[in-house]
């Protein structure tokens, strides 16, 4: 295989891999534009989803397809118990309070899991499809391809809804400025709670689609991490720009993947996070500063 | 529904020390343009957020007195159920959602409506009043100039389909023309739609023409109150307020 050759595969995969990226960052920039927070619990709540999933295809033997409808209902009412219990309460709060919680609320939910079902990786019932897609001569592996057709519809299906949906509206709305939208008669508490569901359905699928692409381990959620890295690359307020640092920060991914060491692959979000916030600290396409931790 | 507005003896404290009002007490009647003058920091504006039940939202509590539309007690409601009660504020800077659409916004305030009224009467209503908002319907808020988007606040407060709007310095930073347009419009939909007005203003010369009666705050209390001609009459009115030199009034 050509150099050329190899660098357009591995950009390929990179950037199939990134769909899902993409899907995780949207609902990290739906809690931040409600809740004015970083959910470093995103990670954790994917892990937990896909855990659900087992539990329900695997244990409960209801096979993948009710198993996904268990794993999302049982990921919205965990996401709805968060939003009120823990977060409702921190409204107004200073940011780095409200941050910390969700630090917190990652840590409780890693050691449940870690009780539940302990530290060994599990198989999950393959719901994507082995065989590989050919374009041209090029090989992209098939589970990857199709993880990234599913992160794309639910990711323009859900773009498309709020912009166009009245929902959509009154939660800009509600983002944008609080006391405006109360009053205009918009429960903004029920928008944010709105926003915890929608986080975790893409929370949900992102997290069965990785255990699927790759194992379902505790250690599934890290990737938030560097999703994370990359949402404050695209800059939190812009949805647009946090889908293609997705892309983006996939592709690069595997790039490093192919001229440098596996160790360069984990930190480069973080590098190229770091660079970009130097030079402009709006985020790629932003608008407002971030306010700095 | 006698929707009369009463706010009685009203205290409000901001961060449980800062005691924006002391004791104010105020009437709007149904169908009434009623004004509510004062000088900066008076508490004009803390009025209208205690009426909305903003205060929460800004560590702000009402610790005395009460604040009732129709005899039903509104300090027990939810700042989104006392606009779905029927009682809009437009709020003082406009807060146009800037990089919404002009019709978004108008989308937006389809939550404040009370009975189920299609879109297109209420929005054809609002391009009534407004017919510049017609031509700008698809364009960001945050392009129109100032007296637009007081219009496009205004015209919020018409796809609700209040019985009251609180309206918070409808003149600010507008230019002396737009402001009288403003006001004419104004003028209208209390007339046409039976709105009743509570109004905010810096502007007492054009809130006294405008309104039926007034109140004047200093600090948070309650000074003065009467109907707007004998308010226009009034010496220390003059002269605070309608900026009448001392010896054209002696
Ligand atoms: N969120 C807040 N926190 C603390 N104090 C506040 C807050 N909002 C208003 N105040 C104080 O309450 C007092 C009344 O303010 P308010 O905004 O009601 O005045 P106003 O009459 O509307 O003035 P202006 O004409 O300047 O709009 C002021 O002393 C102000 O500093
Ligand atoms: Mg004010």
């Amino acid at each position: 295989m050509s150099p050329l050759q190899q660098f357009i595969e591995y950009s390929i995969v990179g950037i199939a891999a990134g769909g899902i990226y993409a899907l995780i960052a949207l609902g990290i920039v739906l809690i931040f534009k409600s809740s004015r927070t970083f959910n470093f619990a995103m990670g954790e709540m994917m892990m937990l989803s896909a855990y659900f999933f087992y539990a329900a295809a695997v244990t409960f033997a209801l096979g993948p397809f009710l198993g996904m409808i268990v794993a999302l209902v049982c990921s919205i009412a965990v996401a709805l118990v968060i939003e009120r219990v823990a977060i409702r309460p921190m409204l107004g709060r200073p940011f780095i309070a409200v941050v910390m919680v969700t630090f917190g609320i990652g840590s409780i939910i890693r050691g449940i899991v870690g009780m539940i079902w302990g530290p060994n990786d599990l198989q999950i019932p393959a719901i994507l499809s082995r065989s590989p897609i050919m374009l041209g001569d090029i090989f992209v592996p098939g589970k990857t391809a199709r993880a990234f057709a599913i992160a794309v519809v639910i990711v323009v299906g859900l773009i498309a809804y709020l912009r166009y949906s009245r929902a959509g509206v009154a939660l800009r709305a509600a983002a944008a400025d609080a006391v405006t939208a109360y009053s205009m008669g918009i429960d903004v508490r029920r928008i944010i709670s709105f926003t915890w569901v929608l986080a975790a359905i893409t929370g949900c699928i992102s997290g069965v689609l990785m255990a699927n692409v790759n194992t379902l381990t505790p250690h599934l959620g890290l990737v938030a991490l560097n999703v994370l890295a990359v949402v404050i690359l695209g800059g939190m307020n812009s949805i647009g720009g946090v889908l293609i640092a997705g892309f983006i920060i996939g592709w690069l991914e595997a790039i490093t993947g192919l001229f440098l060491p596996t160790e360069f692959r984990e930190i480069t979000p973080y590098i190229l996070a770091l660079i970009v916030l130097l030079v402009r600290p709006t985020g790629l396409f932003g608008t407002k500063e971030i306010e700095r931790i | 529904m006698a929707a009369v507005l009463e706010v009685k003896d009203l205290e409000v404290v901001y961060q449980g020390v800062i005691q924006a009002l002391t004791s104010l007490s105020l009437t709007v009647p149904e169908g009434a343009i009623v004004t509510l003058l004062g000088a900066n920091g008076a508490g004009k504006t803390t009025t209208l957020k205690a009426i909305s039940g903003f205060l929460p939202l800004e560590d702000g509590r009402v610790t005395r007195g009460s604040i009732t539309i129709g005899g039903q007690d509104l300090l027990k409601l939810a700042p989104h159920q006392i606009v779905r009660r029927g009682i809009f504020q437009v709020r003082e800077g406009r807060h146009v959602f800037s990089e919404m659409t002009v019709e978004e916004n108008l989308i937006a305030a389809t939550f404040a409506q009370r009975a189920a009224r299609s879109r297109k009467e209420a929005f054809d209503e609002v391009y009534n009043y407004f017919p510049i908002l017609s031509q700008r319907r698809h364009q960001a808020a945050g392009y129109l100039s100032g007296g637009e988007q007081q219009m496009l606040a205004i015209g919020r407060a018409l796809v609700a389909d209040p019985e009251m709007i609180l309206l918070d310095e409808p003149s600010l930073g507008l230019a002396p023309l737009i402001v009288k347009e403003i006001f004419e419009i104004i003028a209208r939909i209390n007339r046409e739609k039976r709105v009743s007005m509570l109004l905010v203003e810096q502007n007492a010369v054009i809130a006294l023409k405008y309104a039926s009666y007034g109140y004047v705050i200093e600090s948070g209390r309650t000074v003065l109150e009467g109907t707007t001609e004998k308010l226009s009459a009034d010496q220390d009115i003059q002269k605070f307020y309608l900026g009448v030199e001392a010896h054209e009034a002696a």
